[in-house]
């Protein structure tokens, strides 16, 4: 009885992980080269993530990003050119550069910023 | 006029006509592209471009300069001096191919052969060489040979100003082709070379200026760690860290690309082997 709690406690914890991911996730995914590499182009609030400079795109920070809701972001992150043609940032999800769980967190990343 | 003779006047006026538009044709390419920078940055002069980065990066520029000449500069050039002067068994070297031993060739290349009918860069023309003396080819993507060979070939012609032809409708097409691979969107993150280094020049990309395309081809080889790696070499990791399969190293591609930017950067002085800084990942 008590190995099937221990059991099913575990398997919540592996279904609360992949659902919500791990704290820091998202930072993660903004910041490595082989993710999502925001960092490169986007600068955000100090002590939200790397201090880079990064002028290619617009700051990011949580008055400009909590305008967007998430399905918007979303679309965004997924394929900014259908928005804009002529955009330089990469189209993380038709590129399959981000797995959509990858597009979820980083999301949760860009809402939470200060 | 009767039927021969008119389609003779226009066979003539073709002749005529054609590289007239097509000098057009890149040099207007050329003003536009340097206008639109010397409106986003009037400051900073074309011959300034050339230093890549460190044209809009004061902190790079000091840096540059605290390492001139760039550290390995000396060994890469006499590594390349050996395989330039090195007598094949016929008793010819790479230095008897070309005119005053290379000495002030350099800015002339690429160059599109009629002969060949296409674009020889220096490193077709040392192959090419190679060839024809039946000993074997460079790799064109490795800085121990190719590269130290046109760091040495190059540094021959120090100061000289970068003069590439666009003089023929033959050259005329590899230069549009070479702007239509710059302006081409590639790889899995999508860029084109347009999108950075000509949108977004003097913008900072993972904390380094992006280089301007007016300039590129002055000053290369680049000396990075001691390495001698080629304007080639450059593209082709750009391309790389794009997400895309890079051209490969020798490639027309590659050539193309190089004899746009070459004709973008005429008119400025030849600077071989200066000091760039190391790689870091997500640079691209």
């Amino acid at each position: 009885m008590r190995r099937r709690a221990r059991l099913l406690a575990a398997a919540a914890a592996l279904v609360a992980t992949t659902a919500w991911g791990q704290p820091g996730e998202g930072l993660e995914i903004f910041t490595r080269p082989d993710k999502g590499n925001c960092v490169a182009c986007h600068e955000v609030p100090a002590g939200s993530g790397p201090a880079i400079r990064a002028t290619v795109g617009p700051r990011l920070d949580g008055a400009r990003l909590k305008t967007w809701d998430r399905a918007r972001l979303r679309a965004l992150l997924v394929d900014p050119m259908i928005a804009n043609p002529d955009t330089v940032m990469p189209p993380y999800g038709r590129h399959r550069l981000l797995a959509p769980q990858e597009i979820e967190r980083l999301i949760d990343y860009l809402h939470a910023l200060p | 006029m009767r039927f021969p003779d008119r389609l003779f006047l226009a066979g003539l006026l073709a002749t005529i006509g054609l590289p007239l538009q097509a000098l057009a044709g890149a040099e207007s390419v050329r003003e536009d592209i340097v206008s639109r920078l010397r409106e986003r940055f009037p400051a900073v002069s074309p011959a300034e471009f050339a230093h890549g980065a460190a044209a809009f990066d004061p902190g790079r520029r000091a840096m540059a300069e605290e390492r001139t000449p760039a550290p390995g500069a000396a060994e890469a050039l006499e590594a390349g001096r050996r395989i330039w002067t090195r007598k094949f068994a016929n008793g010819r070297s790479l230095a008897g191919c070309f005119p005053n031993g290379g000495r002030r060739v350099a800015a002339a290349y690429p160059q599109y052969d009629r002969r060949l009918k296409r674009l020889v860069s220096l490193e077709t023309a040392v192959n090419q060489c190679l060839k024809t003396h039946g000993q074997p080819l460079l790799d064109a993507g490795d800085p121990e040979t190719m590269g130290v060979v046109l760091a040495y070939l190059r540094s021959l012609s120090d100061g000289r100003k970068v003069a590439v032809r666009v003089n023929t409708p033959q050259a005329e097409e590899r230069f549009e082709e070479g702007r239509r691979l710059y302006y081409t969107r590639m790889g899995q993150r999508n860029y084109a070379c347009a999108s950075c280094h000509l949108r977004h020049a003097g913008d900072y990309y993972r904390g380094a200026a992006i280089p301007a395309p007016v300039g590129a081809a002055a000053q290369w080889p680049h000396l990075r760690d001691g390495r001698a790696i080629t304007l080639q070499m450059r593209i082709r990791e750009c391309l790389e860290r794009m997400g895309a399969a890079p051209f490969p190293a020798g490639s027309d591609d590659l050539a193309h690309l190089e004899f746009f930017l070459a004709y973008l950067s005429n008119g400025l002085a030849i600077r071989a082997n200066a000091w760039r800084p190391p790689l870091v990942p997500g640079d691209l």
